[in-house]
């Protein structure tokens, strides 16, 4: 067992039970927290209809499309340009910065007015806060390949692809699926932004029309969905993590962290 | 500049390594306390070594010594000057030399024996032969069971005995070592000296082994060539007539390694006339026991 799993879940099942409790004993407004088994009941009869399975579909084909999207244009340009072009980097890199913390839904009209209401519209906004972490990780990565394991690499005499294929790329890949990871967590955060503009279906739509028609329960059972399904390409994210770059979440005596000989 | 003095591209030479009047000189950058300068790391050294030697490099940090060695891997270009293996100047890295390094250096995502096998990889070896020369090594270092092991499940001995099997693996007949018992305890310092000495016996490299530990060098080399800094200069050759093969049990505790140790330590205080009168004043067992150099 993990370390401390046990301690882990038993903090989840505690607020499981509060969220339980809490609108039981009147501590808060069923009208505004309803009860977790009432949540969980209506998730299940929104299923036995059909139409949800088709809004949550939809909703997942969004996220992940934008994060592909993310991930096509951000690991090449992170690859390139901490791995050939240090200069462009540096000096690009307040630029990126900029536009990482440029919100695309204030700048919906300008999106819409260029690629319309439609999905490109959606997958844009997704996208377009996925491809940051992923870029900057990647170049983070590139850039912290150790020294000495490149030094010995290249007394071997590789060449400048068998050193990037063989050394810096992997040594790059933990780095690189924590940008994934925080851009998979983006992309269902700004999935429900994307929706709530002009959607006709998918959960962030579904919310907002159950917030509108005051169904608290639908509300939860929409936002639960959403959150479990976020949760859940986390951990697969960090399942692959821990199968392609398991060695960057060892504890104790870090790689990079070694002595490096000066002069 | 490189290149202004002709240096030739081969020369005839008995010796495995010549390093022929190695001058390399650094230009420091301007920063906010210092003016832009030149530092001198290394100053016309000199230096043969035979085949199947084993010559230690000593000296304090900033003598020069890993520059040194990174051109005599290939890594660096020296200012001025050359290195011959086999008389043929060294113009890159290669892979008649293998490197050992302090911080082991060993690819994470990669097992024990996918480590030793990285330069078989290079080198193109077919599969099945790789597999052979990976258990050999392994076998040599002492880490019969552990090839299927990660490097973060190894302690820092095992790991620096994988990296000297990696170096080994694709037979490079020249050994250069950067350090590489600086960063475990002293017991499994010790036992990796004794281990280095037996691998080396068993294979006849020529190493060329840099380290800042007196103590090492005397108990390792044949000669130690003691570096000197501000600027990197070669002070002098010593040449360590310990019997062999040796162990640190008892070469350590001889008389004669006490003697040695002393009389590099002087060299290395930079004032050799002085200190060698100083040494005749001095009690036997005070030269000679372990803390006389502390």
């Amino acid at each position: 067992m993990e370390n401390g799993a046990l301690r882990k879940a038993g903090v989840i099942l505690l607020f499981l039970a509060l969220w339980e409790l809490a609108p039981l004993t009147g501590l808060v407004d069923p009208l505004f927290i309803p009860r977790f088994s009432g949540v969980l009941i209506t998730i299940r009869d929104l299923y036995q209809t059909g139409e949800f399975l088709q809004h949550t579909r939809i909703s997942l084909l969004r996220a992940f499309s934008g994060l592909a999207v993310a991930v096509v244009i951000g690991l090449p340009l992170g690859l390139i340009l901490g791995g050939w072009f240090p200069r462009i980097q540096q000096a690009t890199e307040p630029l990126m910065e900029l536009c990482a913390v440029a919100n695309p839904v204030i700048l919906a009209h300008i999106i819409i007015f260029f690629l319309g209401i439609g999905e490109t519209a959606k997958t844009f906004i997704i996208a377009w806060l996925c491809v940051w972490p992923i870029t900057f990780s990647t170049i983070t990565g590139i850039r912290s390949a150790d020294d000495s394991l490149l030094k010995a690499a290249r007394s071997l005499g590789l060449g400048r692809w068998q050193l990037f294929r063989l050394v810096v790329l992997p040594s790059a890949a933990p780095s690189i699926f924590t940008g994934l990871r925080l851009s998979a967590g983006y992309a269902f955060i700004m999935l429900i932004a994307a929706e709530m503009m002009g959607a006709g279906s998918g959960l962030g739509w579904f919310i907002v029309q159950s917030q509108e028609s005051y169904h608290v329960l639908r509300l939860f059972a929409g936002a639960t969905v959403i959150t479990f399904l976020g949760l859940l390409t986390d951990v697969s994210i960090r399942l692959l993590q821990n199968r392609f770059a398991f060695w960057n979440s060892e504890p104790g005596e870090s790689f990079h962290l070694q002595g490096r000989g000066i002069v | 500049m490189a290149g202004v003095v002709d240096v030739p591209q081969q020369i005839q030479t008995d010796a495995k390594i010549v390093v022929k009047a190695i001058t390399s000189v650094f230009h420091l950058k301007k920063t906010r306390t210092e003016p832009a300068r030149e530092f001198i790391a290394l100053k016309e050294i000199n230096l043969e070594v035979k085949k199947g030697e084993f010559l230690v490099l000593v000296g304090p940090s900033g003598c020069g010594k890993s520059t040194l060695l990174d051109i005599l891997t290939g890594l660096a270009q020296p200012t001025s000057g050359a290195v011959y293996i086999d008389g043929n100047k060294v113009t890159g890295p290669a892979l008649d030399r293998g490197i050992v390094l302090q911080g082991y250096a060993l690819f994470p995502w990669r097992t024990v024996r996918q480590n030793v096998e990285f330069g078989l990889e290079i080198k193109k070896v077919p599969k099945r032969e790789r597999r052979a020369i990976s258990d050999n090594f392994i076998h040599l270092v002492g880490l019969d069971g552990f090839a299927d092991r990660f490097p973060h499940e190894l302690s820092g001995g095992m790991k620096q005995r994988v990296a000297i099997a990696r170096a080994l693996a694709y037979d490079p007949e020249v050994l250069l070592m950067d350090e590489p018992f600086a960063a475990v305890d002293a017991q499994t310092r010790e036992s990796l000296q004794d281990e280095l000495l037996r691998i080396w016996e068993a294979t006849g490299k020529t190493i060329l082994f840099v380290t800042h530990s007196i103590e090492e060098a005397v108990f390792l080399g044949d000669r130690v060539a003691v570096l000197t800094p501000n600027p990197g200069t070669l002070r002098e050759i010593v040449k360590i007539d310990l019997p062999r093969p040796r162990h640190n049990s008892d070469t350590r505790s001889s008389a004669e390694f006490g003697w040695i140790r002393r009389k590099i330590w002087e060299l290395l205080q930079n004032a050799p006339h002085e200190s060698r009168h100083h040494l005749n004043a001095v009690p036997v067992a005070e030269a000679i026991s372990p803390t006389a150099s502390l």
